[in-house]
């Protein structure tokens, strides 16, 4: 049965009608009072003693404050790998999962050159199935197969990016924070953690920058920060404490001071109320993701907002990328000037992407492949009945 | 690779990607760099046999058919300038052609028919020698069979660049033109209104 779209046809009509009343005329009223009112020091001694159920970002500087992008010029290099994956897939007749990085160097400059490339990798073994552990037993799949992704992608970025005759930026797809990490257990932590930060530290080593850009960020630190901006508790002589207040909200019938900001992202505060222009990023903030503790000091991730031309989109940096203000607007440069070149989206991570992608038709053939060997072998390969009646389907 | 008389091992235009009897297609070495619409290229067999076939289209796309090319130049980036600013373009991008066999050297021998086998996939497409041009052309009567071919480039283009082509080749031979141009009459005799463009186009 295919989807009956006419079904849904009157609920879409509905939510365009929601979207509308929310981004209405006054919709960001509280937005712009409380972006515009917020005090620099005030701001520092509310988060020192802040107790808050959600993120926050901690300004690096001037919470208001952008910067234009520097023009990218001379010889430099932009480095980007992006991943995917063929997960472990019970039906199949053998367990395993595969994962392809896709690979590429751009160089600009007076030597123009390309290099673009992947990399499959099959995993199969018992230590590669499972996070070795003596006493649990973690599948890599799903999520863990997501980490482990992450670190094979900055490990490729790294390796091509050694070296090279220029000033080089090695590009991720999407965040520097493990944000999956959080629900694992210490060695599974461990077991992603310890080649990822090994790589972060190779890179710092050999001085080159890294960053993940993120299009259409959906986080909310900054707007969270805002929210402690807001809070009436200093007002009242004590130190702003979410708990408190939201444990009040049922005893007291109280009304929290930061309801009065809408739910909405970074994203929307940069792009409507900072109003970040063509190539602008914002300050540069450090988040407080309880998973950077791990990271170390050097490594702990700060992040901005730029405006790529087409979006306002999210980058993060390590913290030594941060502190380093030629660094940092070096790598702000270049990936202004990536999104120019790509339309709106790194023109490196787009080819990435390209590179990295398994069709399905693929998926179908190395399927055939494993089937094949397997046959060879002497071993019958099995699908699941389940398996079976989706590729063969009959009425 | 098989060398020329003159010595020379013979310039590599590409690799054939697509086979079959009566075409195939090759991919050009080099992006945007092709054999010119009517010119001759040769792809040597496995058996020694060289097959002869005339470029018949050319065009230049995207490697994935489903990404389209979008314009990437400005005012101020134009033209050779667009692949320095881009220089994925290369690797994204290919230039591809067709080319319609006509003859098969087999032994000492040419024969002006097509050859028994398709060259074979991946095998390299070359610029023909001049003396196999030379040879080829000494008896226009293969022209029929670009006539014949169900190709994209109407046949008396085809067939008007394959002979500008060649006469070029030849040092501007006008002999020899005025004996292609009696095959040609004879070929289209049914067919005036065909003629006529391609006797003017070919003319010196």
């Amino acid at each position: 049965m295919t989807l009956d779209l006419s079904r849904i046809s009157s609920e879409v009509e509905r939510l365009a009608i929601d979207a509308e009343l929310k981004s209405g005329p006054g919709a960001d009223e509280a937005l712009v009072r409380a972006y515009l009112d917020v005090l620099d020091d005030d701001l520092r001694s509310r988060m020192a003693t802040a107790r808050t159920s959600w993120l926050l970002a901690r300004p690096d500087g001037v919470f208001r404050a952008a910067a234009a992008a520097r023009e990218a010029a001379g010889d430099f290099a932009v480095v980007a790998s992006d991943g995917s994956f063929i997960l472990p897939d019970r039906h199949s007749p053998a367990r395993f999962y595969l994962i392809n990085v896709g690979k590429v160097l751009l160089r600009y400059g007076t030597e123009p050159m390309a290099e673009l490339s992947a990399e499959p990798t099959l995993y199969y073994r018992e230590e590669e199935l499972y996070v070795p552990n003596s006493v649990r037993r973690v599948p890599v799949n799903g999520a863990v197969l997501g980490l482990k992704r992450s670190t094979e992608e900055l490990r490729a970025v790294a390796e091509r990016a050694a070296g090279l005759p220029c000033p080089t930026l090695a590009l991720q797809d999407g965040s520097l924070i493990l944000w999956a990490l959080e629900s694992q257990p210490d060695f599974v932590l461990d077991w992603v953690l310890d080649p990822f930060l090994e790589t972060m530290q190779r890179l710092r080593q050999a001085s080159i920058p890294v960053a993940g850009f993120i299009s259409a960020p959906g986080s909310r630190d900054v707007l969270n920060t805002l929210r402690v901006s807001v809070c009436d508790y200093p007002g009242l002589g004590r130190a702003v404490n979410c708990d408190d207040c939201r444990g009040r909200i049922a005893t007291e019938g109280r009304v929290p001071a930061c309801d009065v900001l809408p739910d909405v992202t970074d994203r929307h505060l940069f792009d409507r109320v900072a109003r970040l222009r063509p190539g602008e990023r914002s300050q540069t903030f450090a988040s407080t993701s309880k998973i950077l503790e791990r990271y170390g000091r050097d490594f702990g991730i700060h992040f901005f907002y730029v405006h790529t031309g087409t979006e306002v989109a999210r980058v993060e940096v390590p913290r030594w990328v941060a502190e380093d203000a030629d660094l940092l607007d070096w790598t702000h440069a270049v990936i202004y000037d990536q999104c120019g070149r790509g339309r709106g989206y790194p023109s490196a991570l787009q080819e990435a992407h390209e590179m990295a992608v398994v069709k399905l038709e693929e998926r179908r053939a190395v399927e055939l492949l494993i089937e094949q060997a397997l046959a060879n072998h002497g071993l019958t390969a099995t699908r699941s009945a389940k398996d079976g009646s989706k590729r063969g389907r009959f009425i | 690779m098989v060398a020329s008389s003159n010595g020379r091992a013979p310039a590599r235009l590409g690799e054939v990607i697509e086979t079959s009897t009566v075409r195939f297609w090759a991919e050009s070495d080099r992006l945007n760099e092709l054999p010119p619409l009517g010119s001759l290229v040769r792809v040597t067999l496995p058996s020694g046999d060289v097959v002869l076939a005339v470029v018949a289209f050319g065009q230049t796309t995207g490697i994935d058919e489903t990404r389209r090319a979008i314009r990437r130049g400005s005012d101020a980036v134009r033209d050779d300038e667009v692949y320095r600013q881009h220089p994925e373009l290369v690797q994204i991008l290919r230039t591809t052609f067709e080319a319609l066999p006509v003859a098969y050297r087999h032994g000492g021998t040419m024969r002006r028919m097509l050859p028994p086998l398709p060259p074979p996939l991946h095998y390299s497409v070359e610029a023909a020698e001049l003396e196999e041009l030379t040879e080829l052309s000494d008896d226009p009567r293969y022209l029929i069979l670009l006539t014949y071919a169900q190709a994209d480039v109407p046949a008396e283009q085809l067939v008007a660049a394959h002979v500008r082509e060649t006469f070029m080749a030849r040092g501007r031979d006008a002999i020899w033109l005025d004996g292609v141009a009696r095959v040609i009459a004879r070929i289209f005799k049914d067919d005036y209104d065909r003629l006529v463009p391609i006797l003017e186009s070919i003319e010196p």
